[in-house]
């Protein structure tokens, strides 16, 4: 047990120690922060648009008032959603997404030149010298929109500085199609307050299940267990992959620096398996820990009733507990795995005989856990769930839908057994690794398991 | 005197191939013993049997009163022959690591370390990382790692190989020092000048089997005395002289040879020295010389110990 534990604390201490280990460890959180604070950075970064409309014809009388009401009217409803996610306490970020969401444009009135020359060569040499990138800034446009009527209908002709820059053309056709329709009902004799009055409605739907928690009405509190199972899933996919790789890094290490040999001298094969193992385990453990402070950290402070009703979820019938047991059990299977493999290599292209298979069937559950959250009781879910190599992402994925306590049990048990097998198979293996050197594979790792 | 290690009737299979064949011997207590023979004559997994970790095939170990070296693993020190440590550890770190799996507690082991490294003139190494370490330096202080714990019984296999010839020399007196502190030494080598310097006793082994166990000397008093002659003489020639067994030409330019002549059994070498001059023949040059452990290990057991057998072992 001494030996055991000496061997772990080596192998913690080693990556623990290492600058790149807590570098990889902050990347995470921070790429995750990043991720969603970078388009939020971009979109507030990007210049406001300055864009000018044309009536072209009397017939278009009106249309240029229609497009800057719609802009002003969707200024005022952005304001009201800031105003609204500040009062809900939805924190920095919920009103940063908010008030930075619509339109980015300035309406200024078009030059003169554009408006009296007519339509034809000279009006768009007047276009081409405003549009230009190196025309004056005060003089500038990013884009021109000449509007018109024909036959009754609302038409436009959006010039624009870049011919990627379909913003300005969006948002003055749904201008154009609202003043439309308005008008159209109008002329039917629809009052225009009824218009209005249509246009912000909001119908009331509520979503009822005898599963929800209220025995009725579903609200946030019965989605967010579903959320929760395939984050648990995920988490401990990339958290057993991390740890199992980690370790089969370091025995291919010892191996390929001769140490192996040495420390079988001073210890059994299977403290020598058991202490890396539970090194490594801690290690991943240390990993779990600073990303759940972090997460933690950031949810209470964006959001404290979801931070609330996430730990509720996880204490509610022991959700936690079984996401332990899943990690204990499935780190087992391919930690002693991924170390008994690297006892034959030196070097990680002899481990991708065996590495190759078993990584393509490590995306399986990858794969199917999506689905586990819309029909966790899918058959294909079901059935996966039940193969032990499987069982413990798909089964952290369903088990806040509540499987049967049966599957449950069964799954666990399975599971286990297949741990406790592995690492059975994984110590004999580990050992005839160790002092071999012959190439890696199925049949030389097989006939290590046999010892024939 | 005791044996603190004795085989009886081992061997070793690995599928097809037999590794080790029916090896018995014994070494004393407080001996410095050489495990002799080519790369490929079975002496890696011998020591792996004897340190219990392979099982022999059949036979019987005993070592320091146990079936198995995995029973006393405390009390024996091994450097295999394949060696390294972990890089980014400092070499007082190393060692105290792998003193503290044979059961000496951490602070202990650091200033044990410390104390040993200071002997071998490491001192200043102590802070370095392993992976700064000359590869002699690097060598020394893992079989510093290996006898850290004080063992009764220590196990190296081919310790001075590429070591050069001034490590080699500081390696031999750590093995010397060893003995002298009480420990009994079993090393392998396939080098036989570090053998005959160190031993009191030799295990040769050839093709998985014994050829010999006994001291230098004896082991030396089996192989003819030579006379080497120089000079236009044909190695018929040699052949016909009296009391000679057997002749060997070393080198040959336009007819100027150099002969290794064995004597037969007895022979003192006078008398095929005599006759060569009475016959006339053109003696440039003369030497007698006695017979080496590499002769003697030759002469046993046919084999060239410098040169690799070609076995293969597969599995090992």
């Amino acid at each position: 047990m001494k030996r055991t534990l000496l061997i772990a604390r080596r192998e913690y201490v080693a990556y623990a120690k290492t600058v790149g280990f807590w570098l990889s460890l902050l990347a995470f959180p921070m790429f995750a922060v990043l991720g969603g604070g970078i388009p939020l950075l971009i979109r507030s970064a990007e210049p406001v648009k300055t864009v000018a409309l044309v009536e072209e014809s009397p017939a278009a009388t009106g249309l240029a008032a229609e497009v800057r009401t719609a802009l002003e009217e969707e200024k005022a409803r952005l304001a009201e959603k800031v105003q609204e996610a500040a009062q809900k306490g939805q924190g920095a970020a919920g009103r940063a997404a908010a008030s930075i969401a619509g339109p980015k444009m300035r309406l200024v009135e078009a030059p003169a030149s554009i408006t009296v020359a007519p339509a034809g060569p000279a009006r768009e040499a007047a276009l081409r010298e405003t549009l230009d990138k190196a025309a004056p800034k005060d003089r500038r446009l990013d884009a021109v929109v000449f509007l018109n009527r024909v036959e009754g209908k609302p038409q436009a002709q959006v010039w624009t500085a870049r011919t990627t820059d379909n913003d300005v053309e969006g948002f003055v056709r749904d201008a154009l199609r609202r003043g439309y329709r308005d008008q159209a009902l109008t002329a039917a004799g629809v009052a225009p307050a009824l218009v209005e009055e249509i246009e912000a409605f909001k119908p009331e739907v509520k979503a009822f299940s005898p599963d929800a928690a209220s025995g009725g009405e579903v609200s946030m509190r019965d989605r967010i267990p579903s959320f929760i199972g395939l984050g648990a899933g995920f988490l401990l996919w990339s958290l057993v992959i991390t740890g199992a790789s980690i370790l089969l890094n370091s025995v291919m290490e010892e191996k390929s620096n001769k140490i192996l040999e040495v420390l079988l001298s001073s210890a059994s094969a299977s403290e020598i398996l058991t202490g890396k193992v539970l090194g490594v385990a801690l290690l991943t453990l240390t990993v779990l820990a600073v990303w759940a402070g972090i997460g933690s950290s950031v949810l209470v402070s964006a959001s404290p009733e979801t931070a609330a009703t996430i730990g509720q979820v996880l204490l509610d019938g022991g959700l936690v507990f079984y996401f332990i047991a899943y990690m204990v059990g499935g780190y087992l299977m391919y930690a002693v795995l991924f170390a008994a493999i690297g006892a034959f290599c030196e070097t990680p292209r002899d481990a991708q005989t065996l590495m190759g298979p078993i990584m393509m069937i490590l995306v399986v559950p990858i794969l199917v856990m999506q689905m586990a959250l819309t029909s966790p009781d899918a058959p294909v879910v079901k059935v996966l769930s039940w193969i032990p190599f499987f069982t413990p992402f798909l089964m952290s994925a369903r088990a806040p839908s509540d499987p049967p306590l049966i599957e449950i049990v069964l799954t666990l048990v399975g599971m286990f057994a297949t741990a406790v097998l592995m690492v059975w198979i994984a110590g004999r293996a580990f050992r005839a690794g160790a002092l071999s050197d012959v190439k890696l594979s199925w049949k030389t790792f097989g006939r290590a398991v046999t010892g024939r | 005197m005791t044996a603190a290690l004795t085989l009886e009737g081992v061997s070793k299979r690995y599928g097809g191939f037999d590794a080790v064949r029916d090896l018995s011997f014994e070494v004393p207590k407080g001996s410095i013993c050489g495990f002799l023979g080519p790369n490929g004559a079975g002496k890696t997994s011998t020591l792996r049997m004897i340190l219990g970790l392979q099982p022999a095939t059949s036979g019987r170990i005993d070592i320091l009163g146990a079936p198995n070296g995995r029973l006393v693993r405390d009390r024996l020190g091994f450097l295999p022959e394949e060696r390294g440590l972990y890089k980014k550890m400092t070499p007082v770190e190393a060692i105290a690591f792998f003193g503290a799996l044979k059961g000496v507690p951490m602070g202990e082991g650091k200033r044990r370390a410390k104390q040993l490294l200071e002997q071998q003139g490491l001192g200043a190494a102590q802070k370095k990382k392993m992976k700064e370490l000359s590869k002699g330096m690097a060598q020394k202080v893992q079989l510093i790692a290996a006898v850290v714990h004080r063992p009764e019984f220590v196990i190296l296999d081919e310790p001075f190989s590429g070591l050069d010839p001034m490590n080699q020399q500081g390696l031999e007196e750590m093995i010397r020092g060893l003995a002298a502190e009480g420990a009994t030494v079993l090393f392998s080598t396939h080098v036989m000048q570090h053998a005959e310097r160190l031993c009191d006793k030799v295990v040769l082994l050839a093709r998985g089997r014994k050829a010999f166990e006994g001291s230098v000397d004896e082991a030396k008093a089996t192989s003819p005395r030579f006379l080497d002659l120089d000079g236009a003489i044909t190695p018929e020639a040699a052949t016909a002289l009296p009391g000679v067994a057997g002749v060997e030409t070393l080198s040959d330019q336009d007819g100027v040879r150099r002969l290794k002549i064995a004597l037969a059994a007895g022979a003192g070498g006078q008398e095929t020295l005599k006759a060569a001059f009475l016959n006339g023949l053109d003696v440039r040059g003369f030497a007698l010389k006695e017979p080496t452990l590499h002769d003697a290990f030759i002469n046993l057991t046919g084999d060239n110990p410098d040169q690799a057998l070609n076995r293969s072992e597969a599995g090992q």
